[in-house]
């Protein structure tokens, strides 16, 4: 699942300056994504470099997290997941914790 | 009524965002609120940046990097040739679907 480390870790730094919510939500994205099978090693490390790419942004412009991941996060995530491999299984007790994790950052994101 | 919107956007958002681009090229903040402007109330910002990212890979739209005031630089998306060739399918290909659809409601073969 995991990149090329140094990529991992730069992608790993710039999540911890997000501020609070964000970074949570991310945190919550990247643990559901760490479920899907590997396709390979460029492709993943493009999927948590764009997610981050996507909440840096969110959080310059103040967007709130609900308006980022929506109502049912698992569309946004399903179909952000689907750009880095051709298919991919995710057991349902992650899904769960997914919502329960952004529902989690979403709360937290009012100090934004 | 909004569940069976979303399921009948799905296959159609690709075709919606290409046709936001059409007008003038856009970063994906941009062109969620200028949806949500025109009705589409409901879109996630992620969503439209996932399939962003997939017309991107597909070739059917150009990227380029731009420096913004606050945060990182964004990036602006913009129709290319071959996007144009998939918006001009597009609109064909739902003509036809609106026309059968039609054609169904008011009974017909």
């Amino acid at each position: 699942m995991i990149g090329p480390k140094k990529r991992w870790r730069a992608y790993k730094a710039r999540t911890k300056e997000l501020p609070g919510g964000y970074r949570g939500a991310v945190e919550a994205i990247e643990r559901y994504l760490m479920h899907f099978v590997p396709t390979n090693a460029e492709s993943t490390a493009s999927m948590f470099e764009d997610l981050v790419d996507l909440f840096e942004q969110a959080a310059a412009d103040g967007t709130p997290i609900r308006e980022i991941v929506g109502e049912d996060p698992e569309e946004f995530v399903e179909a952000f997941a689907a750009n880095y491999s051709e298919d991919g299984y995710v057991p349902a007790r992650a899904r769960k914790q997914l919502i329960d994790d952004l529902e989690r950052a979403a709360g937290d994101s009012t100090a934004v | 009524m909004a569940k069976l919107l979303t399921e009948m956007l799905k296959g159609t958002l690709e075709g919606v965002i290409l046709a936001s681009l059409a007008g003038r090229p856009a970063y994906g903040y941009e062109i969620t609120a200028r949806l949500r402007e025109q009705g589409f109330s409901d879109i996630a910002e992620g969503t439209v940046y996932a399939l962003l990212t997939r017309l991107e890979k597909r070739g059917l739209v150009d990227v380029e990097k731009v420096p913004s005031e606050k945060g990182p630089p964004r990036k602006v998306h913009s129709l290319n040739g071959q996007g144009q060739e998939y918006l001009e399918e597009f609109w064909r290909t739902w003509s036809f679907l609106a026309e059968r659809l039609e054609k169904l409601r008011e009974g017909g073969q």
